[in-house]
């Protein structure tokens, strides 16, 4: 419902933006932050609600899609000898496994499901938004910081549900004396709240600084003229650490995704 | 779709595995070691810087809500930040304990 209303003001201070650049200028270089403009592509307006269908929404179908195409297309005919797709999603597979069994244990493979869903759309959403002209969803907050709230109030329940009244006990390290509660279970709470909150706005941080340099280097390309070279130089080390980035940010939010499900099932 | 059912020595196979999985495992389980090796290391470098920033604004979040909310107009916001600093740096502390190959749990100690 506010992105449509966000879009439109971004996209007023975007001309705006252009108007100032200079009269030369103004049409050749879009301004680096028009690539995270949420754009309604099927407008649909339900009471007062605006559920269009956006382009972030888009991309998300095709990276779901992708998903499964990926996991469902080698796995119908699967060879004890793999082809190349299927090797690709039993590497995806074993990786997630391991990294389950290592961080949350055993008895906490129950939630491979969860953290293999979450480490395949972040690393797709990921790498489908290095794509030119594509969109990159893992660059909109309301998604990361979505998608960290789901993990964290998880989490909660599960660690509740495991533990019951025991579960607060994460909050009063052992052996800690009592008078030091007042100060030692606030900075616990703090502590455990802040979790949702770095995961989300590490993800985002990370995928909207990188591609808004790149397009900030491939403005300075045209406005550089003849030394354009320079920044293209620069832009193509850029997207090799982009690369790494996302493969690296889809490994973080899924490794700590794992510390946190060992924290709720074990307890300190 | 027409699977002949699996020869014996492909059970067989499927069985020694299992069993190696399982003898390899509780090896495997407590050695956390790795988190700080390869690529790994550059994920963890990254992974800290934030967490002293994510505890800071839930502290003076929670502050400010405080004093806006309940009226606690100065104090509020300053509590808040001096207990948000101490969970960052709680943060931090905890992120890089399981650092350094550490035995098994020593990461788990709050």
């Amino acid at each position: 419902m506010a992105d449509q209303g966000l879009a439109g003001a971004d996209e007023a201070r975007a001309r705006a933006g252009d108007a100032r650049v200079g009269k030369k200028l103004a049409a050749e270089v879009s301004p680096p932050l028009e690539q995270f403009v949420v754009k309604p592509l099927v407008p649909i307006h339900i009471g007062g609600l605006d559920l269009s269908y956006t382009n972030a929404a888009l991309l998300m179908t095709i990276v779901v899609a992708l998903i499964m195409v990926l996991l469902l297309v080698p796995t119908r005919r699967a060879a004890l000898v793999p082809t190349r797709l299927q090797s690709v999603a039993e590497l995806a597979y074993e990786f997630v496994a391991n990294m389950v069994r290592e961080n949350v244990g055993h008895d906490g493979f129950e939630y491979f499901p969860l953290v293999f869903s979450i480490f395949m759309f972040i690393l797709f959403a990921n790498f489908i938004g290095l794509i030119p002209y594509s969109f990159t969803i893992t660059g909109q907050i309301a998604v990361t910081f979505g998608l960290a709230i789901f993990v964290f109030v998880l989490v909660t329940i599960i660690g509740v549900v495991r533990h019951g009244f025991h579960f607060l006990h994460l909050f009063f390290p052992p052996g800690a004396p009592v008078f030091m509660a007042p100060v030692l279970v606030p900075i616990e709470i703090i502590s455990y709240l802040s979790r949702p909150v770095s995961l989300g706005i590490r993800l985002f941080a990370n995928m909207m600084a990188g591609h808004t340099m790149m397009a900030v280097f491939a403005g300075f390309t045209i406005t550089l003229g003849l030394f354009g070279f320079l920044p293209i130089a620069i832009n193509v080390a850029m997207f090799a650490l982009e690369i790494i980035v996302c493969a690296l940010q889809a490994y973080v939010f899924t490794i700590l995704t794992c510390l946190y499900l060992r924290d709720a099932i074990h307890l300190h | 779709m027409s699977d002949s059912e699996p020869p014996d020595p492909l059970r067989q196979l499927s069985d020694d595995l299992d069993q190696a999985r399982l003898r390899a495992d509780p090896a495997n389980a407590p050695g956390r070691g790795d988190i700080t090796t390869g690529g790994n290391a550059l994920g963890f470098g990254l992974r800290i810087g934030i967490e002293l920033v994510a505890a800071l604004i839930v502290g003076v979040g929670i502050g400010w809500l405080a004093d806006r909310y309940i009226g606690t107009r100065p104090w509020g916001i300053l509590l808040g930040f001096f207990l948000g600093s101490a969970a960052g740096i709680i943060n931090v502390f905890r992120a890089v304990q399981n650092m350094g190959g550490g035995g098994p749990g020593a990461g788990r100690r709050g």
